[in-house]
């Protein structure tokens, strides 16, 4: 097999069976904003927004570099908002203001 | 976590740190969500509530009344999720059938989800996050004997170790074997035996390995 069958044969997500290291016994308190994007997947999910298995086909379409670099709960976040994007229910415009907002309300700037 | 009566933010004091991107962007992205009536204000404060309402300590419970009473074992196996549900109450808040696997002589039931992290999450909680990492999720369909024993795990070679890849719909809860030496414990005191790791089938459960949740 060559190396661009490999990459179509195996998506990002599809590790199963492959070598890997030794297993690390970690676990970690989620932050507040982790479990509130935790939340949120439920949410989602309850009002038939975005379904588990939406959210995992987009984790696997971040590609190999988004899925390796942003952490487990920064992926979720990331798809929620480029799947509510496709959905046409937000547009990256909205969200952008929305976040200048937000990041100026934590500086406790006013809210233009 | 201490819960909040409202969903809005407060501005940060000077002593936490900024919120970074991601937060923000979950922030803004519920707050959109709420402003267009998609969902409503209290409800992520409410799902983080059930969050916080399921732990191994639930799933131990099943685990010792499958222990105690056959009758319920049988149905267990039968029907996972419909037992749990009218026999413990436990809500299945998400859209997912739960199957039991019970560990025996011959069979030692181990899960997994290579593809992502699906868990049996109303009955056990959020996963770990070895549970949810490369390693686990690469390695336990491949070299299962080798992955247990990292947790201190020896199956005997002639017992069948099994895994099961957990999916979107379909979630598994193991049903570890009860430990000799039990004969007189109450099922409240064999609950107490029962870790999560047991549950997901990396350990045994054993009169050394109480559960310490």
């Amino acid at each position: 097999m060559n190396q661009t069958e490999a990459l179509v044969k195996r998506l990002p997500n599809d590790i199963g069976g492959l070598p890997a290291d030794r297993i690390q016994q970690t676990d970690h308190q989620l932050l507040p904003w982790e479990k509130r994007c935790h939340a949120l997947a439920d949410v989602l999910d309850f009002h038939k927004i975005i379904n588990t298995e939406e959210k995992r086909r987009g984790v696997e379409q971040l590609g190999g570099e988004m899925v390796g670099k942003l952490t487990y709960y920064e992926r979720w976040i990331v798809v929620f908002a480029f799947i509510l994007f496709e959905k046409g229910i937000l547009t990256p415009d909205e969200l952008a203001q929305k976040m200048k907002q937000v990041e100026a309300r934590n500086n406790g700037q006013a809210i233009t | 976590m201490a819960t909040h009566d409202h969903d809005h933010e407060h501005p940060k004091s000077a002593d936490e740190p900024a919120p970074g991107y991601y937060e923000i962007m979950e922030t803004a992205l519920r707050e959109l969500l709420i402003d267009k009536k998609l969902i409503g204000p209290g409800e992520i404060r409410r799902q983080i509530e059930v969050l916080d309402s399921r732990t191994p300590a639930l799933g131990a419970k099943v685990v010792a009344r499958a222990w105690v009473d056959p009758e319920f074992r049988a149905r267990l196996l039968a029907n996972g999720r419909a037992v749990c549900e009218s026999d413990f109450g436990i809500s299945f808040y998400d859209d997912t059938q739960l199957i039991v696997l019970e560990n025996t002589e011959k069979i030692h039931n181990v899960i997994v989800c290579t593809l992502c992290s699906c868990y049996p999450r109303p009955v056990l909680g959020l996963p770990p996050d070895w549970y949810k990492a490369k390693e686990y999720r690469a390695r336990a369909v491949k070299e299962p004997r080798a992955v247990l024993s990292e947790f201190g795990t020896d199956i005997p070679e002639d017992v069948e170790v099994r895994i099961s890849d957990s999916t979107a719909m379909v979630r598994y809860l193991v049903l570890p074997q009860r430990p000799a030496g039990t004969g007189n414990s109450t099922e409240e005191q064999l609950a107490a035996l029962v870790t999560r790791d047991a549950m997901i089938g990396v350990v045994k459960v054993n009169l050394e390995n109480r559960n310490t949740l």
